[in-house]
């Protein structure tokens, strides 16, 4: 599991504050949303715990083991693809990238090697493994670089942008991965994304940072269920757009978006629209996505 | 354990490079020893001397290692750098002195082929020439020495590179100053008397080249070094390259970690 306490990070002589007494708590085995807007101050704190930073401030354990000073216990549990990074030797193929990777992470030659033909199999790169990783496509490179922070079966990975760039197909690929991850050997995945479908498909809990400070922190139901507009509804019905009613036309499926004071009045809708004539095809309370809720956080106003 | 395994899977990894670059390593295999050739008929206006054949060889072969262990090291530090791949190194329980120690080794493997190829030119125009061809088996000291104090400057210009960004150009000036103020080309005893002593103290291969002519050419012993600080400056001032190589690559990268200057993409 990740502990992050109080983490802070304050750059140069203009003493800008990046990150801003950032807490959270990453429980083990699950897949953790990390989002914000550019310059949110995402990636310092990813940087900040993997050790690739040292904080002004605060503290990181990994597994329990602290980043500062156990230091070579804490990266033993930890992987990492980092985004804008090419993460491994290009002109290095994908198995001489994991061997060498492999044995950097302290493991044996006979167990990198069993572990590098599993993970090269089963991200469909096995016939491909003496090739360059130079000349593979984005996705490709992607899915080395993810063989690469897994290859010592690490029980926390940090992922920042790991489906940025990448087809359909691959972005397919990396989500599963990151589910069975999760779900059947138990890793701790932090995940950054842009993609907030990507997240609010693949997350069990998300935290949303602006300027340096975390906004949210809820599971990804939790965070939904408080943005939920309990009094908004959208209906359908066919045909036309019944008299007194804003609706919108289309294709011979009218769709009206009503406000309500009460649950209860919409009972009163449905029984104008009968009353007119109006042919139901649907009735939803109306589900924000995590897109909406992310932009009214960070859209938010500041204290300051 | 953790060590070894890393600072072997870096040796290899250097390995790897070289076989990729062996096009690199062919050219080099022709320039530098025509380069050698050509240093020599310079100096002796227009012809292959033998009295400046082994001496010069003897500067020509130490270049080759300065090179090789400087240039290799520090552009294949900064690619790292400038490609993110070198804090993937960073994510590991290997300690980076294990990275840049195994960087070091391969470095000074892969400057073998060239320094052969220096050695086998100088030890043909030398024989064609009639000139002599000794060899000492004490040359391993000096050799060594400058193997080492040329891994501390190797260091120092890592770190360097962590911290600030338009570092190449420090360090194409400092092979291009050791290859003229080092003693390679030209005695330090024929230098200016202040270059010759900053020669002495703070170049990393110039007591190693004074040494290796004092026993090939003088025919001196190691304890019996006429030129000059003598065997105990032989041994220290790598070993004080070295240290302070340490020493400034540990406080460099420190503030290359504060900074978040690991990587550069």
């Amino acid at each position: 599991m990740i502990e992050i306490e109080a983490l802070t990070k304050v750059y140069g002589t203009a003493r800008v504050r990046a990150v801003d007494e950032v807490s959270l708590r990453v429980g083990a085995g699950s897949v953790f949303g990390f989002l914000g807007p550019n310059g949110a101050g995402k990636t310092t704190t990813i940087k900040m715990l993997a050790g690739l930073l040292i904080p002004t401030s605060g503290r990181v354990r990994l597994a329990g083991f602290d980043v500062a000073r156990q230091r070579s216990a804490a990266m033993a549990q930890l992987g990492a693809v980092l985004e804008g990074s090419r993460n491994v030797y290009w002109s290095l193929s994908a198995w001489q990238n994991l061997m060498y990777f492999g044995r950097l992470k302290g493991l044996r030659k006979a167990r990198v090697a069993e572990r590098a033909e599993d993970l090269l199999t089963d991200l469909g790169l096995w016939k491909r493994r003496n090739d360059k990783v130079g000349g593979f496509s984005r996705g490709m490179q992607q899915k080395v670089a993810i063989a690469v922070a897994l290859i010592s079966e690490p029980p926390i990975v940090l992922l920042d942008e790991p489906t940025l760039g990448l087809d359909v197909e691959a972005t397919r690929t990396v989500k599963q991965w990151i589910t069975e991850q999760a779900r059947e050997l138990g890793t701790t995945v932090l995940l950054t994304t842009h993609q907030l479908d990507v997240a609010q498909e693949l997350c069990d809990r998300v935290a949303v940072m602006r300027q340096g400070r975390l906004v949210a922190d809820l599971p990804t139901r939790e965070l939904l269920a408080g943005f939920r507009e309990r009094d908004r509804y959208e209906i359908r019905v066919e045909g036309a757009a019944p008299p007194g009613f804003d609706a919108v036309t289309r294709e011979g499926v009218t769709t009206m978006s009503v406000r309500v004071r009460d649950p209860r009045e919409v009972y009163d809708v449905v029984e104008r629209l009968r009353a007119q004539g109006a042919v139901l095809e649907s009735l939803t309370q109306v589900q924000p996505d995590l897109e909406d809720v992310f932009l009214t956080l960070v859209n938010e106003p500041t204290d300051a | 354990m953790t060590f070894a395994r890393g600072f072997a899977a870096e040796v290899r990894k250097g390995l790897l490079n070289l076989l990729a670059g062996w096009r690199q390593v062919l050219v080099q295999m022709i320039t530098f020893p025509l380069f050698y050739l050509l240093i020599v008929l310079f100096m002796g206006r227009g012809q292959l001397r033998a009295d400046l054949l082994l001496p010069v060889l003897l500067g020509m072969v130490a270049l080759t290692f300065i090179h090789e262990q400087v240039n290799r090291v520090f552009w294949s530090y900064l690619g790292d750098i400038q490609s993110g791949v070198l804090e993937q190194t960073y994510l590991t329980p290997l300690p980076s002195a294990a990275s840049i120690l195994g960087r070091q080794v391969a470095a000074v493997i892969s400057a073998v082929p060239t320094a052969l190829a220096v050695l086998v030119t100088g030890a043909v125009a030398i024989t064609v020439q009639g000139g002599p061809l000794p060899f000492d088996a004490q040359m391993i000291v000096p050799l060594a020495a400058i193997v080492l104090g040329t891994c501390g400057l190797a260091l120092i210009l890592c770190g360097l590179t962590l911290v600030f960004k338009r570092i190449e150009i420090i360090t194409q000036l400092s092979v291009a100053l050791y290859a003229i103020a080092g003693g390679t080309l030209v005695p330090l005893a024929a230098l200016p008397d202040p270059i010759a002593f900053l020669s002495r103290l703070l170049v990393p291969i110039a007591p190693g080249i004074e040494a290796m002519r004092d026993i090939l050419l003088g025919g001196h012993s190691l304890t019996t070094l006429p030129t000059g600080w003598g065997l105990g400056w032989l041994l220290a001032q790598p070993l004080l390259i070295t240290t302070a190589g340490v020493v400034l690559f540990n406080r460099l990268e420190n503030l290359a970690r504060h900074r978040g200057t690991l990587a550069r993409y």
